[in-house]
């Protein structure tokens, strides 16, 4: 992925169980510090959705990397961004940590 | 979290997408898409600047549903600038 130019990635879900589950996921970025350079345009995450019994789905994430990331010296030993997801599942009156967003 | 001497750097905290949420593409109605633009990926040694004319047709896919699956944007606004001129160029008739 070359900073600054749009991207494409994509996760699968799966629910193996019998009963719709309705899911709501946020994200984590390593290294920690490459976090604030990872923008993204438009994913799946933080607002609740829903699989139904057995329903596997492609959970795409549409982003990029800011260009800053190139001039900056901590970022230097770099090449390796990992992006990862977690899923809880929704339950009522239950709050996550959300950034105000919805 | 962050100590005392942090006054350059951003702190990282969770930010929602641009655009938001993606509608979840329950019927696989772009799955072929998909399919595509990985099959490239996988060819090219996962590098994504050689397939990014299969995210922009996945992309397209996307908006052109009848239930949209992503809310119609104009592809130049979403990086493909480059990618349009040159789609233009091959197909004046369209």
């Amino acid at each position: 992925v070359v900073p600054g130019e749009t991207a494409l990635a994509f996760y699968k879900a799966k629910n193996p169980t019998d009963k719709p589950i309705i899911g709501i996921s946020t994200y984590n970025v390593i290294p920690f510090e490459a976090g604030q350079y990872f923008n993204k345009i438009q994913c799946f995450c933080f607002e609740e959705q829903r699989l139904n019994p057995q329903e596997e789905v492609d959970m795409p994430v549409f982003f990029y990397i800011d260009p800053d990331f190139v001039e900056d010296p901590k970022m230097a030993k770099v090449d390796l961004i990992t992006l990862s997801y977690t899923f809880f599942e929704a339950k009522e009156g239950q709050k996550l940590p959300l950034p105000g967003y919805k | 979290m962050s100590t005392a001497m942090n006054f350059s750097t951003k702190s990282f905290t969770p930010r929602p997408p641009d655009k938001g949420a993606f509608p979840l593409d329950h019927f696989g109605e772009c799955s072929a898409f998909k399919e595509r633009f990985m099959e490239c990926l996988r060819h090219s040694g996962y590098e994504s600047a050689a397939c990014r004319q299969h995210a922009m047709a996945y992309l397209e896919c996307r908006m052109d549903r009848r239930v949209q699956l992503m809310a119609n944007e104009p592809l130049e606004k979403l990086g493909f600038k480059d990618l349009i001129n040159e789609k233009s160029e091959e197909k004046p008739e369209k």
